[in-house]
């Protein structure tokens, strides 16, 4: 089986995907919502105030043409303006990209390396002082609310010390950094304890199977055994929870971004929910849709490589 | 007589559960000469396993440890040596293959990437092309068809029996002295027990290995061994060479074993009427009976049996046939 082929015709299921995901989304803000009209223009509209308004909105047209607005927008990725910016939608997405990514990337990457050494160095050691030692950091990491180290590192290391500035951020190259580090310090903390958890298990799983057994009576080192027999074995489950977190990292963290002030998704989003800005919500949910059939796509094909029982068909 | 190439004596070994410490091996002792097959027979539990697993020093540890023994390998004292030692001696000199050939093998290489793996450690001088001819080789004597096809294929696209064979393949890349094989044709179907078993035989006169076969079969261990040690709660009760023990049992274990081979009547053809089991269950290592341990299950046990002796010691009843039975069988 090719694997063009394969994308090709995963790519064409996206199509119903997507029409089911409109179709949620015109449940969700054409019929449960408040009506848009009211939002907007506050308790003291009048009658015809309201009128002219659901008219200008294309609210007033039968539903099916609604839903066919909400269609059409996201296969053209073509959401109109945001009620409140009066902004082009598609403008705001790509400003926002890039100080989203400017966090998420580097906090993502160092997160994963670091969760995949630790995770590999404790099942090495694996019931030792140092393992059961890990494990309770992590579960100690987890069970602080993300809140507790913004504030705490907004104000020790940007207020106290002055390491980094608490809130903002200026595209510039070395001034960058001091905006974006400390964001990205506190998600790669976010994110280190359930890696590193999730990770180790998965590690551990193999360590017992039999294959290591065998490997172990070739007389092969221990460290052989982990870095080549097992570590492409866990590599499989690795792979998915780290490519499934990927569509995640495109909205940006909402919490990180506007506590840091960072003009980024998670903040458009975050504003947009604030404000009832229906058009920019619709369009980062369609954004996140597709950003999630892509990366399952890739997720399946990356299998390809690191599993050979799987084919993809 | 032929050389000795593995004595292992008075073997301990313990593992440490949440219920307690165990005694899964306890005392074993056996010999294996060279170019012979020592058959080592018991029920799921009885410590074969475990012994075969000590033999190559890889008890899991926590939770198990080899608390007492010695195990010499030729002259060394295979407890004695480092990590770094022993790694030299697995799968060189002391082969092992499984129970398991549907697992055993990494299912995210090829078979020719494991069996050259196994040459390049222990054989570092052969060049990369060397060791690809000689994985090729190895395959062909374990009787794999077109091995140069097959050594680019992944575990999961061959049989379970041709799987075995590749297990076999690896174990011999080395020409090992000895071949610790650990019931390697339980998980097969009968047809493919035959073939895998014909093959180590004829494996071993050409190659001129010991091996230490484990099964709970005893029709397995009429075919292929010289000498068979029965075990029993991790414990040696009956050791005599293969004629010597099917002809004249004196442990009452033994005996019931013999007794539940299945067989047919060879004049009518038929199967015989009911196949005599031994009575009862392999008693809890966490709370063996004083005394005895098959006592519960034996007919001729008696109060010394069940008694304050503790359990009885492997005594010389015959030239090279040793019991530990109170009251062995005449």
């Amino acid at each position: 089986m090719n694997i063009y082929f394969y994308i090709i015709r995963r790519m064409a299921y996206m199509i119903p995907i997507l029409l089911g995901v409109c179709l949620v989304i015109f449940f969700l803000f054409n019929v449960v919502a408040p009506d848009p009209a009211m939002i907007m223009l506050g308790k003291h509209a009048t009658a015809k105030q309201i009128l002219e308004v659901r008219k200008e909105l294309g609210l007033d047209r039968p539903w099916f043409s609604q839903y066919l607005d909400i269609v059409k927008s996201s296969f053209t990725f073509d959401f109109g303006r945001s009620w409140s910016t009066k902004q082009e939608i598609v403008d705001m997405i790509k400003n926002g990209a890039i100080p989203s990514l400017t966090v998420a990337i580097p906090a993502f990457i160092i997160a994963t390396i670091l969760s995949i050494v630790i995770s590999m160095f404790v099942a090495f050691y694996r019931g030792s002082l140092l393992d059961k030692m890990t494990v309770f950091v992590c579960v100690a990491l987890m069970s602080l609310s993300s809140l507790a180290y913004i504030l705490f590192g907004q104000w020790f290391f940007a207020f106290k010390l002055g390491w980094f500035e608490i809130s903002g951020y200026e595209p510039v190259f070395p001034q960058i950094i001091s905006y974006v580090a400390l964001p990205v310090i506190i998600w790669v903390i976010l994110e280190v304890g359930p890696d590193v958890r999730f990770y180790r298990t998965v590690v551990l799983d193999e360590v017992y199977q039999d294959y290591v057994r065998t490997a172990r009576s070739k007389g092969l080192s221990e460290k052989v055994i982990l870095f080549k027999h097992i570590l492409k074995n866990a590599m499989i489950p690795i792979i998915t929870s780290i490519i499934i977190q990927i569509p995640f990292l495109i909205l940006g963290a909402l919490l990180l971004e506007s506590f840091f002030g960072i003009p980024g998704l998670g903040g458009i989003t975050l504003n947009a929910i604030n404000s009832s800005d229906f058009p920019v919500i619709k369009a980062m949910t369609v954004l996140s849709a597709v950003a999630f059939i892509i990366f399952s796509v890739i997720t399946d094909v990356m299998y390809t490589l690191v599993d050979p029982r799987i084919r993809l068909k | 007589m032929s050389e000795r190439i593995l004595e292992v004596k008075d073997l301990v070994v313990e593992f440490n559960t949440d219920r307690g410490r165990i005694t899964a091996v306890d005392g074993v002792s056996l010999e294996l000469n060279k170019g012979e097959t020592l058959g080592i027979v018991g029920e799921s539990g009885s410590g074969k396993s475990v012994t075969a697993l000590a033999i190559m020093r890889l008890i899991a540890s926590p939770p198990g440890h080899i608390s007492k023994g010695e195990i010499k390998f030729k002259d060394k004292d295979l407890l004695k040596l480092s990590i770094e030692e022993m790694r030299k001696i697995r799968g060189n000199k002391v082969a092992m293959i499984f129970q398991e050939p549907m697992t055993s093998l990494n299912p995210v290489y090829t078979i020719g990437n494991q069996i050259e793996e196994v040459v390049e450690l222990h054989q570092p001088h052969l060049a990369k092309n060397a060791r690809h001819l000689k994985a090729i080789e190895l395959l062909k004597l374990v009787g794999i068809p077109s091995p140069e096809k097959r050594i680019i294929e992944y575990p999961h696209q061959l049989s379970g029996g041709m799987r075995q064979r590749v297990m076999i393949a690896m174990s011999l890349a080395c020409e090992p002295d000895i071949l610790i094989a650990d019931e390697p044709t339980t998980a097969l179907d009968v047809t493919i027990q035959a073939q895998i078993l014909d093959l180590m035989r004829k494996l071993q006169k050409e190659l001129g290995m010991g091996i230490i076969f484990i099964t709970h079969d005893l029709g397995v261990v009429a075919e292929m061994c010289n000498q068979v040690a029965v075990m029993y709660c991790g414990q040696i009760v009956e050791k005599a060479d293969v004629k010597t023990l099917f002809a004249n049992p004196k442990h009452p274990y033994t005996k019931g074993l013999i007794h539940s081979i299945p067989s047919f009547d060879s004049t009518s053809g038929m199967k015989k009427e009911k196949l005599p089991t031994i009575e009862g269950m392999v008693p809890s290592l966490f709370d063996l009976p004083p005394g005895c341990s098959f006592q519960d299950r034996c007919k001729y046990a008696t109060e010394t049996c069940r008694g304050m002796n503790g359990r009885p010691k492997l005594e010389m009843v015959g030239s090279d046939h040793l019991v530990s039975c109170f009251n062995p069988i005449n």
